[in-house]
């Protein structure tokens, strides 16, 4: 495509968004269902200057963030290390692989009431949900990246005189580092889901709460307002999360596609 | 005088692979001593377990008997070998520049002696300009090529050469063999190199040893003495070389054909 239609595909991005809130609109004011529990698109923009105007949404999307990004480093590195533990020692995966592939399809929120006996209602507790959910898909993609490396990689380095702890960290890993991404992805996704249920559930503060709060007061278009700026942060973390994994992984296959 | 020891010393080597319905014995009592500055090529027929031989060598797999480098016995894998092998095993996320310096980095020399080191062996291999390239971005002859540099960079006594130019297209390899030869000539390293192309392990070793289909013995030897300051063509055209390279070439047939024999039976 020539530069100058560039603007041209931007706009055809958002076809389907205009589309999608004139759908909205029409089921608003169909009679279909109550205009109340579904405000129509002016409505919901309306309440999101006044809540933008405000402290509230910033504030508390900053404690959200907080805690999303917390867990997420948390469960980042525990599962880093975990999924390379597993794959390099048989003993440690035959003492981890029952817990892992037992709580693998455990919905962690099912654990909040739990977290909020031991920690009670804050930050600590939707932190831990974090944690847990974004520590299985690190430790299945570190596994995987680990075990996939090329037996060569690890002859090759051996024979140039490095040690087994150099390997683990400067072979290894780095073979595992394109699948440790793609954990990284799936992992931003559930830390952002995790610490909104959470919030939702056991806090005095944070966006989760928001939205509750506004949906239990009937503030429909308050709610919807604070859920699309969840949206916009969330999608934009995603893309951020891309462009620096494109960044490092330069060396990479899949760096060839994304160029063309 | 003539050193006594040889620079490797295989002996009675054996070598099994478990598997569901039991082990399989892939080499069975290697006996094999080779010179300091020899260049000795191992050909058989395909799965012959020759590069089991050259793993067990450099240290990375475990066997009965024993290998003994300068007369010590080896027990895991050392820069006193360095290894080629067939599918180049660059790490793919550093670029020509870096991989090789991964090879310089482990010895003692000071940090801008390294780098001149590195500068020198872009040259040598011709990729000047391409230092900054990843794997990804080089044909499979500047690969090997990366591959060698670095195993070079290490400055080993032995070379372990494992198919180096199996996957190569065939004039990418017979400029690779004459730059390997060159390069021995040069320096003469002692090389064990594993292939399974006849003409190839005429044209570069001193002596060639003729492996047996699994499980994998030495069955036969051939002496090689050409001149190796003739050009290729030269060479290739001679008669002393096509005489040898058919001697080996039927060695290696018959091997295969009593392989195929027996499985028919």
């Amino acid at each position: 495509m020539p530069p100058s239609l560039r603007p041209l595909r931007w706009a055809w991005r958002v076809v389907p968004l205009l589309i999608f809130g004139a759908l909205w609109h029409l089921l608003s004011h169909s009679g279909l269902v109550d205009p109340a529990f579904l405000p129509d698109p002016p409505k919901i923009l309306a309440a999101l200057i006044d809540l933008l105007r405000g402290p509230q949404i910033a504030d508390n999307l900053a404690i959200t963030l907080f805690r999303a990004f917390t867990g997420l480093v948390l469960g980042g590195i525990a599962g880093v290390w975990i999924g390379l533990m597993m794959a390099r020692s048989d003993k440690f995966r035959a003492y981890v692989t029952p817990i892992v592939g037992g709580t693998y399809s455990l919905p962690k929120s099912a654990l909040i009431p739990l977290f909020i006996l031991w920690f009670g209602i804050g930050s600590v507790t939707a932190i831990c949900a974090v944690f847990l959910a974004c520590l299985l898909p690190m430790i299945v993609q570190t596994f995987h990246g680990v075990r996939a490396t090329p037996q060569v990689l690890v002859w090759s380095a051996e024979a140039m005189g490095y040690s087994q702890r150099d390997i683990l960290r400067r072979i290894f890993l780095r073979h595992a580092l394109p699948d440790i991404m793609t954990g990284l992805r799936i992992a931003l996704g559930f830390s952002f889901v995790l610490a909104i249920s959470a919030e939702m559930i056991a806090s005095t503060s944070g966006i989760g709460k928001l939205i509750f709060m506004y949906g239990e007061n009937g503030a429909y278009d308050y709610m919807f307002a604070a859920i699309g700026c969840v949206v916009v942060v969330a999608f934009l973390s995603d893309r951020a999360l891309l462009a620096l994994t494109a960044s490092i992984l330069r060396w990479h296959e899949s760096a060839v596609a994304e160029s063309h | 005088m003539r050193n006594l020891t040889p620079k490797i010393d295989i002996r009675g080597v054996s070598k099994s692979y478990p598997t569901d319905g039991g082990s399989v014995l892939a080499l069975r009592s290697v006996d094999l001593a080779i010179e300091e500055g020899e260049f000795v090529s191992i050909v058989g027929p395909s799965g012959c377990g020759k590069s089991t031989l050259l793993y067990v060598v450099g240290g990375f797999l475990s066997a009965e008997g024993e290998v003994l480098v300068d007369g010590r016995r080896i027990s895991g894998p050392g820069t006193d070998r360095g290894v080629v092998f067939q599918e180049y095993a660059l790490f793919p996320w550093l670029t020509v520049r870096d991989n090789i310096l991964f090879g310089l980095e482990r010895r003692a020399m000071p940090q801008a002696e390294r780098e001149r080191q590195a500068e020198r062996l872009i040259g040598v291999i011709g990729l000047k300009g391409f230092e900054h390239r990843y794997p990804r971005e080089l044909s499979g002859g500047m690969k090997q090529r990366v591959a060698i540099a670095r195993t070079m960079a290490c400055n080993p006594d032995i070379l372990l050469l494992d198919e180096p130019f199996g996957a190569l297209d065939s004039q990418t390899r017979e400029v690779m063999q004459d730059e390997l030869l060159r390069l021995w000539l040069d320096m003469r390293k002692t090389v064990l190199m594993i292939t399974h192309d006849v003409s190839e392990a005429v044209y570069l070793s001193n002596r060639i040893c003729v492996m047996s289909a699994r499980p994998g013995q030495i069955v036969e030897e051939f002496k090689i003495d050409l001149d190796r300051s003739q050009p290729r063509e030269t060479l290739f055209l001679s008669e002393a070389f096509n005489r040898v390279r058919n001697e080996v070439w039927l060695s290696v047939r018959r091997q295969a054909v009593e392989h195929a024999g027996q499985h028919a039976a």
